[in-house]
């Protein structure tokens, strides 16, 4: 991600996704069960090995955010349906993450 | 042949167009442009209008209101001139939710390593910023060595309202809380990670800040907890980097600068600290830690240089006794080090704000929380 670039807009699209708009033009929207099994926290990633702790099947396909705080002035923090909270999701891992054709391609 | 010849009154579009001309030096746009210039006036051949810049701690005020006088002055029919210099600080600060609501901007002073003298430049920089008429509060987060409360001369406990919200001390002016408030003088604080981070959390929701222009916080020392919580909780407007010129100083701001980006908080710049020594009877210029460091660094990172601060015996005296030096003795070496410091800094803040032309403004963030439905 470009130096300087952040979020301008992160809004609910219908019951499962997830819509950020970017400075730099560019809109992510993430499939919010997606988003789940992205969690880059030490429950979910060991912290010393980077193996993933996480089983994509272990997230249910309805899994939901109840809510979505900024943290600081590079992250935001979801509260999840299935009780997890300890995840920060920095913006430049979302942006990493974009699913969309652009940012897989290649 | 139309009778008496009288002076055309000043068209007030004329003064406006000349104000044009009148750039602030580090927004880059004009003084008209920004909205600076509030409550025009024109009777007869005299002019008055206001300037209100974004701070009052600006750098180049007295600068600024000369050119607007002598250029409003020099139009045909204009005899007299009246500019009055106002301030009204602009918001940084976006973070919504229940913490520091009515907070505009938060300056967070750091160091990579202890003992660069950062709290009594946090002092100094908050005494200055008021002394510009600024409303400013005072958060000492060195949760493991706070000195805030010896600093400032502050005895006792703060009051705590029926709601259970702590009211800030005064120090000189400035508002001021510090864990050396809540903590025996004589034992030390040993904490975990977590009760720092709770702590901190508490500093931010329950203590009763008011509205302020600035808050400056006061970090500990290093990369740990303490800024890592402070980085997460709230959205800082930016931070202060205090350094001495030692290479291994150096070495440490450089840290602390990486850790700021990495959490996306702008750093306004580098400071200085022991600069040189200032001979108080021959005012010869001793450079004993060697000198310039701090502005290579800055050079080298690409981050403003905020100025460099003599060594004064005075300054320590003053944190001894809590009479900041910028308070006790305004016209020494080191008091005006520090003013200059201060008008830098809040130039730095004002050109996020703003977004000057040669730098684009900070990147966007979430602004408050959402509700999943």
């Amino acid at each position: 991600m470009e130096e300087g670039v952040g979020p301008l807009d992160i809004r609910q699209v219908g019951p499962k996704e997830l819509e950020i708009t970017w400075s730099d033009d560019h809109v992510s929207r993430y499939p919010v069960a997606y988003l789940r099994r992205a969690c880059r926290c030490a429950a979910c990633v060991d912290e010393w090995t980077g193996a993933q702790i996480l089983k994509a099947d272990q997230v249910s396909e309805d899994v939901k955010p109840v809510r979505i705080e900024p943290v600081g002035r590079y992250a935001i923090h979801f509260a999840w349906s299935d009780g997890h909270t300890s995840g920060i999701y920095s913006f430049e891992h979302l942006r990493n993450i974009c699913p969309c054709k652009l940012c897989t391609a290649g | 042949m139309f009778g008496k010849k009288k002076a055309k009154a000043v068209d007030p579009a004329v003064v406006l167009d000349v104000l044009r001309t009148v750039q602030d030096p580090d927004l880059h746009r004009d003084i008209v442009a920004l909205g600076f210039v509030k409550d025009l006036e024109v009777s007869g051949s005299k002019v008055s209008f206001k300037v209100e810049l974004t701070t009052p701690a600006c750098p180049v005020k007295d600068q600024l209101k000369a050119e607007c006088e002598a250029k409003v002055r020099d139009l045909p029919g204009v005899e007299d001139v009246h500019v009055e210099m106002t301030a009204q600080v602009r918001r940084a600060n976006v973070s919504t939710g229940s913490m520091l609501q009515g907070v505009k901007n938060i300056i967070a002073v750091a160091s990579g390593k202890g003992g660069v003298g950062k709290s009594t430049t946090a002092i100094n920089l908050a005494m200055a910023l008021k002394h510009t008429g600024a409303e400013v509060g005072l958060l000492d987060a060195d949760v493991y060595g706070p000195s805030m409360a010896m600093m400032f001369g502050l005895e006792g406990k703060p009051s705590i309202t029926p709601e259970k919200k702590i009211i800030p001390m005064d120090g000189h002016g400035v508002k001021v809380v510090s864990m050396g408030f809540l903590s025996d003088p004589e034992k030390p604080v040993i904490w975990r990670g977590p009760m720092v981070h709770g702590l901190l959390q508490q500093f931010l929701k329950d203590v009763e800040w008011g509205t302020l222009d600035y808050l400056v916080i006061d970090l500990p020392p290093g990369t740990g907890d303490a800024q890592l919580s402070l980085s997460q909780a709230i959205s800082i407007s930016g931070a202060v980097i205090v350094t001495t010129p030692q290479d291994v100083s150096l070495l440490d701001a450089r840290k602390g600068l990486l850790m700021f980006r990495q959490m996306k908080v702008p750093v306004l710049g580098i400071v200085e600290n022991m600069s040189y020594f200032l001979c108080p009877h021959c005012s010869e210029r001793t450079e004993i830690f060697r000198h310039g460091g701090g502005k290579k660094a800055s050079e080298a990172l690409s981050v403003p240089f905020l100025g460099e601060i003599p060594i004064d015996p005075a300054v320590v005296v003053g944190g001894d006794t809590g009479r900041p030096i910028v308070v006790e003795n305004p016209e020494s070496p080191a008091a005006k080090a520090y003013v200059d410091f201060t008008g830098q800094v809040a130039a730095q803040l004002a050109i996020l704000v703003e977004g000057g032309a040669e730098k684009p403004a900070h990147a966007p963030i979430m602004p408050g929380p959402l509700d999943w439905k």
